[in-house]
């Protein structure tokens, strides 16, 4: 049978592959969470420690709860708050989306049937998203504090709240193009203002789109480090930063901590892309993908 | 030469029977039109002719050699797809070579071949341009040059004229014909349309739920469907189809419905009685004459060519005859004329749709 | 044909007075929407760009007082960038790293694409596990990476036994295995982007051309070559290029862990900007030295949406009349 003969070798051969790199994409995630179950003893253990025995649940309790008796005698940890950066993530990553998609999603509106700004416009957009946030990260330093914006959530926000922008305006901008001019006709012969048949008869509409957008974008605001780094000092941390506050005083790194602290910081991550992961693609299609 | 026979094809899709146990041949040369409604397995069978499906069982041979593990590119076959399918991002003129440098032919060789088969279908002012600025019919017969180049034995031919307009249709379809005559191979046509179906086929072969109904000659289909199912799908307009009964008699039969009763001609003297479907083509209901039945007019559609009447049969369906020309007109709605029917063309279907 | 936008925002010049106050109100409301934008833009984004700008043409050092009034040095700044040679190096290893993670990112997500793109069974499984990588916070995967490289770590250790040899290569503490390493970090990061751009490419390819060519006698070799990716090379481009420039910013990976170490091996252009400016506090240097990196991204990046925008215009091209609704021109 030399057709499925061939076939089934292929299939085979791509059963390989993509299992090798399965392996390669998950082995890390693995680790780090076999190693946030791992007691200090375990961390830097030769032959390494593949599977915890016995798995425990010390490192979480110190790091995230306090729990000062399991607090590593050896390891003297210069600690943070994690639940107090937990906070602030929370409250700077949710808000900064949240007024992205909002203020987007009216733009992409804009765009999309009044034309306010050409394709070309809509591509430099795009730069606000490219530069490197390096390069405006000094002035922008100063000029925050000028504003008394230093360290504080609100100018994490608000800047955060402008280099996603072009990202919620762009996904936002695909759902609304599929919707049926139509309605918006039969809105306004019915006596609708443009606000509202924007706010109640668009909008609603792509509701799920929108909630795919904020969580592609939440995790964008999630994650990232530099600007909070810079933009902050002690007031206010957010999780990335905690975790690179958080090491040892010695010479070794607490890894057992440290795993504890990057799940908590993930997980929640990887549970929402996992829900939106259907959307992904239209983040990144930009028109290029025809539909 | 290529004759194309199909043994016990069976396929199932996640559990859902798309073709069940099929088998038929078709000679070389021929012009076989696989016809039914959505969903009747005549694509899922042509495309295992093509070799894009494999059976689930059964045996797809061509020239007595069994194909089933030929790559579609090993067959010989050339086709044409609903959706012209066209390289967008090459010119027509490469649309149209592709085939030919699939086979290393050289490119002087090609160009002639190229220009012949471009004039052949007419489109050779258009070889310059990309698919997207042709029209729907100009790309369509890209898609028909692209195939004939490559001069293969058989050729399938997947609903190609059902995203044109009915004007452009019927040129297209006068195109295929032109195109078989012309070439003298085998072409295996697939299509939801009975028209196109009666117009092009040689022989037809009614589909179903995936499986042959009838195969025949278009006339064999027209004038003797198998079934109640045949009989209705062919014909513009189609059969007049009215539910009643049989009523015996000593020496005829006699068909009763809601709206009229009539003897039946003799040949059904020995029909059972029962419930069944009397079934008789308009163009055969005549206007006035000692038929029997009498109806009142619900409509006058005149056509031009001719009038169609719409009576009304106490069913669902209206009960049409046809009229010659437009001398009938003036008919008053509501007017109960007098019918007959020619008694030769009187069918009877039986209360599971079986010809009787 | 958008009916509504066209009549919307290009409307037929009436004389009427609805006509006019029809054009008024939509003024109206796009400026609705646009003002609150670029006033946004203009009152967080000028100031920062005119404060750069006077640092660089003024040296400024925290410990000089107020910054109104430092010196005005003319183009001094700018030429001490320009010839520093740390700062070239930094601009070469950005780009190193940049070229290669973007390269590798994308061989490695078209190869799964490509293998994914048609339905088979577990497919689903294969891709959650996939797109996981990207999920993880890039200061995640540096922690990680350094519990992973670890000389003693898991990763030499599963090497070592997998190929017999002793095999504890210092991964990120060797100065010529840093950057290679963190390119890496960098692909696994970010496989799963190229990945998902390249999967919605391939699926959104129309499948019947592709049967054409089949039936025509291609190879799949040969219908890879020619049908599959010339119609890709929109979403190619775009893949390379988004990641490319995003690659030029990585910051998480050469910092957190390594401050651009060991030595110099990872300084790249954003830890150099970085260490100039907070930890030598040269913030004139710095911000001349952004200025330079910004108008070369400027550059690039203008570069990158004309050619963006030249693939987008070629794919509407392809599709201006589709196959579906009858047409009457023969």
């Amino acid at each position: 049978m030399r057709r499925s003969h061939r076939r089934r070798i292929s299939a085979g051969a791509r059963y390989l592959v993509l299992s090798l790199w399965a392996i390669v994409a998950f082995f890390p995630i693995y680790w780090v969470i076999a190693t946030s179950f791992k007691p200090d003893t375990q961390w830097f253990a030769w032959p390494p420690v593949y599977f915890p025995h016995p798995p425990t649940l010390a490192n979480y309790l110190n790091v995230w709860f306090g729990a000062e008796e399991y607090a590593a005698t050896q390891y003297a940890i210069s600690s943070q708050k994690p639940l107090v950066s937990l906070l602030n993530s929370s409250i700077i990553a949710g808000a900064s989306t949240l007024l992205s998609v909002l203020f987007g999603s009216v733009l992409a509106y804009g765009v999309s049937r009044y034309r306010i700004l050409s394709e070309t416009r809509m591509f430099q957009l795009l730069i606000l998203r490219m530069i490197p946030p390096i390069v405006i990260v000094a002035p922008l330093s100063l000029y925050y504090s000028a504003l008394g914006l230093l360290d504080s959530r609100i100018g994490l926000i608000l800047i955060y709240f402008l280099t996603t922008l072009p990202y919620a305006v762009w996904m936002a901008k695909s759902f609304i193009d599929e919707v049926p001019r139509e309605l918006e006709q039969a809105a306004e012969i019915l006596g609708a203002s443009r606000w509202r048949t924007l706010f109640e008869i668009v909008l609603p509409l792509i509701r799920s789109g929108l909630v795919a957008t904020f969580l592609f974008i939440l995790i964008l605001t999630w994650s990232e480090y530099l600007l909070a780094l810079i933009l902050t000092k002690t007031d206010v941390t957010t999780l990335p930063i905690e975790l690179s506050k958080y090491q040892g005083t010695t010479e070794g790194r607490v890894y057992g901590r440290q795993a504890a602290l990057a799940v908590g910081i993930t997980i929640p991550l990887m549970i929402v892309g996992l829900i939106i992961r259907k959307h992904l693609a239209r983040g990144f299609s930009f028109g290029m993908v025809r539909r | 030469m290529a004759r194309i026979e199909l043994v016990g094809l069976h396929k199932t899709f996640d559990g859902i029977i798309a073709v069940k146990n099929l088998s038929c041949a078709i000679e070389d040369g021929e012009f076989v039109v696989l016809v039914g409604p959505s969903g009747c397995g005549k694509t899922t069978t042509l495309r295992m002719i093509a070799g894009f499906e494999d059976p689930s069982a059964g045996e797809v041979r061509i020239d007595g050699r069994v194909v089933n593990d030929l790559e579609p590119r090993d067959r010989g076959l050339g086709m044409v797809f609903q959706t012209h399918a066209l390289f967008p991002h090459k010119t027509v003129e490469q649309n149209i070579e592709f085939g030919l440098r699939m086979k290393r032919i050289p490119a002087a060789e090609r160009a002639q071949r190229v220009r012949q088969v471009a004039d052949m279908v007419r489109i050779a002012h258009l070889l310059d341009k990309m698919p997207s600025q042709c029209s729907g019919g100009e790309a369509q017969r890209v898609a028909l040059a692209r195939t004939l180049v490559t001069q293969p034995t058989t050729f399938l031919l997947d609903e190609p004229l059902s995203s044109l307009d009915a004007k452009l249709r019927r040129e297209l379809r006068a195109e295929c014909d032109r195109l078989h005559q012309v070439l003298k191979r085998t072409f295996i046509y697939v299509t939801h349309d009975q028209e196109e179906a009666m117009t092009l086929a040689d022989r037809i072969i009614v589909m179903r739920s995936g499986e042959i109904i009838q195969i025949g000659s278009p006339m064999e289909i027209y004038s003797n469907p198998v079934n109640y199912f045949v009989a209705d799908f062919f014909g513009s307009p189609s059969m007049n189809l009215v539910a009643g009964e049989i009523v015996p008699g000593e020496e005829a039969a006699r068909f009763r419905c809601t709206a009229f009763e009539v003897a039946l001609p003799l040949r059904f003297k020995s029909a059972r009685a029962g419930a069944a479907t009397l079934g008789v083509r308009p163009e055969h209901v005549m206007l006035g004459g000692p038929g029997g039945i009498e109806l009142p007019v619900r409509l006058v559609e005149p056509l031009g060519r001719d009038t169609l009447i719409y009576f009304d049969a106490a069913c669902q369906r209206a009960f049409i005859a046809v009229s010659e020309g437009l001398g009938r007109t003036d008919i008053p709605i509501g007017a109960a004329l007098a019918l007959s029917l020619a008694p030769d063309r009187v069918y009877l279907f039986d209360a599971d749709g079986r010809r009787m | 044909m958008n009916v509504a936008a066209v009549s919307a925002a290009a409307l037929p010049l009436h004389a009427s007075s609805r006509g006019r106050s029809r054009e008024r109100a939509i003024r109206r409301f796009r400026w609705a929407i646009l003002g609150p934008f670029i006033a946004l833009l203009a009152f967080v984004l000028l100031p920062v760009l005119f404060l750069q700008l006077y640092f660089s043409f003024h040296q400024w050092t925290v410990y000089l007082g107020s910054w109104w009034e430092a010196e005005y040095v003319g183009l001094d700044l700018f030429r001490e960038v320009l010839s520093d040679p740390r700062f070239g190096w930094a601009i070469v290893r950005s780009l190193a790293f940049a070229a290669g993670s973007t390269i590798g990112c994308f061989l490695v997500g078209f190869a799964l694409a490509y293998l994914m793109h048609k339905p088979f069974s577990g497919q689903a499984l294969y891709y959650t596990i996939f797109i996981l990588p990207m999920l993880t916070v890039p200061v995640v995967v540096a922690y990680t990476a350094e519990m992973l490289l670890y000389q003693s770590g898991p990763i030499n250790d599963l090497i070592s036994r997998l190929t017999g040899i002793e095999f504890k290569p210092m991964w990120l503490t060797n100065p010529d295995l840093a950057l290679p390493t963190v390119m890496l970090l960098e692909i696994w990061n970010w496989v799963p982007f190229s990945f998902i751009i390249m999967l919605a490419g391939l699926s959104a390819l129309p499948k019947e051309p592709i049967e054409a060519a089949s039936i025509l006698g291609a190879s799949s070799w040969r219908i890879f070559w020619e049908v599959q990716l010339p119609l890709l090379r929109p979403v190619i481009l775009l893949a390379l290029v988004l990641r490319f420039l995003e690659a030029m910013a990585e910051f998480p990976k050469t910092w957190a862990l390594l401050q651009g170490g060991p030595g110099t091996a990872t300084e790249t252009v954003p830890v150099y900007i970085f260490l100039t400016t907070w930890q030598y506090f040269e913030i004139s240097k710095g911000a001349a030295m952004s200025y330079i990196v910004m108008l070369l991204m400027i550059v690039i990046v203008l570069l990158a949406i004309r050619l963006l925008r030249r693939e987008k215009r070629s794919l509407d091209a392809m599709h201006v009349s589709s196959p579906a609704g009858p047409e009457s021109a023969p």
